[in-house]
C-alpha cells in the first residue's frame, strides 16, 4: 500500500485525534466507571461498530485523496460523526453525575453538524469529480475500470478499447467510426541503445502527444508493446489518416532527451487507419488495420 | 536387458544452476518498473538482491517461484513478453556473441541446441524436417506447471526478438500452442507475430526451410570459435531431468519403471519420487512420448495408419486408432489434417 498521501494530511490528522481525545476525556474524565454487571455489550457492539467504521472511512479518505477543500470537508464531517458516536459508546461505560448532564444532552450536536459538512463536501466531490472526469477525456469514454489502466503510459489497455469498440458495434446508430493503430519505428533498437526504462520513458509521452492531437470525444488506448489504439467515433477514413498524419508530425518535432545528454532524438511512428465495414466484428477489424499497418512497417524495413 | 546408454548429467529443480544475474534479474527489472515492491515480489522465493550483484546461482524452482509472483503482482499482460524480449543479447555473455557472429540461422539453431542449459534450461526442442520446414517440437524439461505458458511466451518472444537483431528483420515463425487462444491476444500478435494457431495437438515452432540459410549481419567465424571456446568451460549440464527420462524412453522404447531407475541408478520408489518433485508420473512421460511420436509420423511425415501402427509396434490398426484418439483427442486422419 501506498501511504505517501496520508503523511500530507498533518493538520487533519490532528484535528481526528484531538476529537478522540476530546471524547475520551469528557466521558470518563467526567463520569463515574459503571461495575462491568450494568454495561450492555450489545449497545457497546452497535455502537462502537458505527465510530469503528466511520474511523476506517476517514483512514481511506487520507490515503486516498490529497489535501484540498473537498478532503477537508469531507473529513471535519467524518470526524465530528465520529465524535458524537464516540461519545455514546463511552456512556455505555460511566455513569455521569446530574451536574453534567449536559454532556449526554448534546451528544448529538456535533453528529448534525458533521452530517451537514459531509453533505457539503460530497457536493463538492461531484462537482470535482465532474471536472475531472473533463480532464480524462480522450483517454476514457463512458465507462471507468482502474483495473484496466496501463501503469506505464496511463492509458487504458487493448480489453478496455475492446470493450469500447463493442459498444459501437452494439449500437446501430453509431457505425460511422475509425480505429486507427500506430506503432514507433524502430522502438526496438532504441530500447537497446538507450535501456528499457528509456524506453517506458518514451512511450509515456508518446501517449501524450497523441492525446494532444486527437479529439474530445476520441479515445487513444495502449494496444501491446509500442503499439497505440485510437478509436474514433463519427469519424470516416480519410478523416482518421488526416489526425494520424497529425500526430506522426507532431512526434516528429517531439526532441525527446535522455538522461545526461543534450542531444535530441526524434522518434518516427508508422499508422494505419480504417473505418468500419458492414459486417465487421471487432477482432476482424483490429486485425485488417494490424495487418495494413504490419505491410506498412516492412516496407519501411525493406527501404 | 535392454540397450544401456548411459545418463548423461542432467538438471533437477532443486539444484542451483541459473545465474541469478539473467533471468531472474530481467523478470525482476520488468515487475518492479511496473510498480511492484521488490520486497513484495521476493518474498518467499528465497532470492535476496544481494544475490542479483553477486550473481549467485540459483534454483529453478526459486525462479519458477519468482514468476508465479510477478505474474500475480504485475499489472497488465504483458510481463513475460518484456522479460522475453530483454534477454538477447545482454543476458547470455559469451553465447549471445557466439550467436551474434553465426554465418546463418540454422548455424545459430544447432548453437541453441547445444548450449539449450545455459539460454534455457526449461524448454527441450526436438527437431523434425520435411520438404518445405523446419519443426521445433517443444517440451517440458523440468516440470514448469504453471508457469508453462508464461515461460513459453518469454522464450518465445527472446526468439522472434533476437532473430530480427540478428537477421535485420523478423523470421515468420509459425506457433502452434497447445493451449486455448488467451485474451491478451494482442500481445502474442505484437511479439511473435499473425502466424498462431491455438489449441493444437502438438506444441511446436515451425519455419520455412528457406530461412535457415539467410546470412547474418555481424558473422565472423573467428570471434565465434573464440566465443564457443569460452561458453563451453561454462558448460555442465547436457539437460533437463524429465528430457534425461524421455531420451531414456526413446532409446528404449518399452522399458518400464523398474528399468528406467536402474538406469539412472536409483531405487524404483526414489526415482517415482523424484519424478513427482518435477510434476510427473512415469506413466504421463510414456504416453506423452507415444503421443508425440504418433504426431510425428501422422502429422509431419504424413505416414498411413498401417506404416504408423507398425512403426509404434501395435498389433493392429483399430488399436493404433482407439490409441490416437485418446493421446490427442483426435482421428488419425484428422490429425493428418491439423
Amino acid at each position: 500500500m501506498n501511504y505517501s498521501l496520508a503523511f500530507r494530511h498533518h493538520h487533519l490528522i490532528s484535528v481526528v485525534m484531538a476529537l478522540i481525545l476530546l471524547a475520551c476525556s469528557l466521558s470518563f474524565g467526567l463520569g463515574v466507571l459503571k461495575t462491568s454487571a450494568e454495561i450492555s455489550w450489545l449497545d457497546v457492539i452497535g455502537e462502537g461498530s458505527i465510530s469503528l467504521f466511520t474511523l476506517m472511512w476517514i483512514a481511506f479518505l487520507l490515503l486516498s485523496r490529497p489535501p484540498g477543500k473537498v478532503t477537508t470537508a469531507l473529513i471535519w464531517g467524518l470526524a465530528l460523526m465520529m465524535f458524537s458516536a464516540l461519545l455514546d459508546v463511552f456512556d455505555e461505560f460511566v455513569h455521569h453525575a446530574a451536574e453534567v448532564d449536559w454532556l449526554s444532552m448534546i451528544e448529538s450536536i456535533p453528529a448534525t453538524f458533521g452530517i451537514t459538512i459531509l453533505s457539503y463536501g460530497l457536493y463538492q466531490w461531484h462537482l470535482e469529480q465532474l471536472a475531472l472526469n473533463k480532464q480524462l477525456q480522450r483517454r476514457e469514454s463512458l465507462a471507468r475500470d482502474h483495473s484496466q489502466i496501463d501503469v506505464i503510459t496511463q492509458l487504458y489497455t487493448a480489453d478496455y478499447m475492446r470493450n469500447r469498440i463493442a459498444q459501437q458495434l452494439l449500437d446501430n446508430d453509431h457505425h460511422d467510426f475509425s480505429v486507427v493503430m500506430l506503432d514507433i519505428d524502430d522502438f526496438d533498437s532504441f530500447n537497446r541503445q538507450h535501456g528499457h526504462q528509456e524506453g517506458d520513458r518514451i512511450l509515456k509521452d508518446v501517449a501524450n502527444v497523441i492525446l494532444m492531437n486527437i479529439r474530445a470525444n476520441d479515445l487513444a488506448c495502449r494496444y501491446a508493446g509500442d503499439r497505440f489504439i485510437l478509436l474514433l467515433p463519427q469519424t470516416s477514413q480519410n478523416t482518421a489518416n488526416d489526425i494520424a498524419q497529425h500526430i506522426r508530425h507532431s512526434l516528429q518535432h517531439l526532441a525527446f532527451k535522455a538522461p545526461a545528454s543534450n542531444q535530441p532524438i526524434y522518434q518516427s511512428l508508422t499508422y494505419a487507419a480504417d473505418e468500419f465495414r458492414p459486417g465487421d466484428q471487432i477482432d476482424s477489424l483490429i486485425q485488417r488495420i494490424n495487418r495494413r499497418l504490419d505491410q506498412r512497417k516492412s516496407l519501411i524495413v525493406n527501404v | 536387458m535392454f540397450n544401456m546408454k548411459a545418463i548423461r548429467p542432467f538438471l533437477c529443480l532443486n539444484a542451483p544452476f541459473l545465474p541469478a544475474q539473467q533471468l531472474a534479474a530481467s523478470i525482476i527489472d520488468v515487475a518492479t518498473t511496473r510498480g511492484v515492491n521488490k520486497h513484495k515480489l521476493l518474498r518467499g522465493t528465497g532470492i535476496f538482491s544481494e544475490d542479483l550483484i553477486q550473481g549467485k546461482t540459483l534454483r529453478a524452482e526459486q525462479v519458477l517461484a519468482l514468476m508465479a509472483r510477478a505474474q500475480t503482482h504485475t499489472a497488465g499482460n504483458d510481463c513475460a513478453f518484456q522479460v522475453g524480449r530483454r534477454l538477447f543479447p545482454g543476458n547470455y555473455g559469451y553465447l549471445s556473441n557466439a550467436l551474434l557472429h553465426c554465418t546463418h540461422f540454422g548455424e545459430a539453431l544447432r548453437l541453441l541446441t547445444r548450449f539449450k542449459m545455459q539460454i534455457c534450461p526449461f524448454i527441450f526442442a526436438t527437431r523434425f524436417d520435411d520438404d518445405k520446414q523446419l519443426y521445433l517440437g517443444l517440451q517440458d524439461s523440468l516440470g514448469c506447471g504453471d508457469q508453462w505458458q508464461f515461460i513459453l511466451e518469454i522464450y518465445c518472444t527472446a526468439l522472434v526478438s533476437a532473430s530480427k537483431l540478428l537477421l535485420g528483420q523478423r523470421i515468420p515463425f509459425h506457433f502452434d500452442f497447445p493451449f486455448a487462444r488467451p485474451k491478451h491476444i494482442q500481445e502474442y500478435e505484437e511479439n511473435l507475430g499473425y502466424r498462431l494457431g491455438f489449441s493444437q495437438p502438438q506444441l511446436r515452432i515451425r519455419v520455412d526451410k528457406e530461412w535457415l540459410n539467410k546470412p547474418f549481419i555481424q558473422q565472423s567465424q573467428n570471434l565465434k570459435r573464440h566465443s564457443i571456446y569460452q561458453a563451453q568451460q561454462q558448460q555442465t549440464y547436457q539437460h533437463g531431468f524429465l528430457d534425461a527420462v524421455r531420451l531414456a524412453l526413446v532409446n528404449a522404447p518399452q522399458s518400464n519403471l523398474q528399468q528406467v531407475a536402474t538406469l539412472f541408478q536409483t531405487s524404483p520408489a526414489t526415482f517415482k519420487r523424484k519424478l513427482k518433485q518435477h510434476g510427473q508420473s512415469f506413466q504421463q512421460i510414456h504416453d506423452e512420448q507415444r503421443r508425440q511420436q504418433a504426431i510425428l509420423l501422422l502429422n509431419v511425415q504424413g505416414l498411413n495408419n498401417e506404416q504408423s501402427a507398425q512403426r509404434m509396434d501395435f498389433d493392429d490398426v483399430p488399436n493404433f486408432r482407439r490409441a490416437v484418439k485418446r493421446w490427442t483427442g483426435l482421428t488419425p486422419s484428422q490429425l493428418r489434417g491439423v
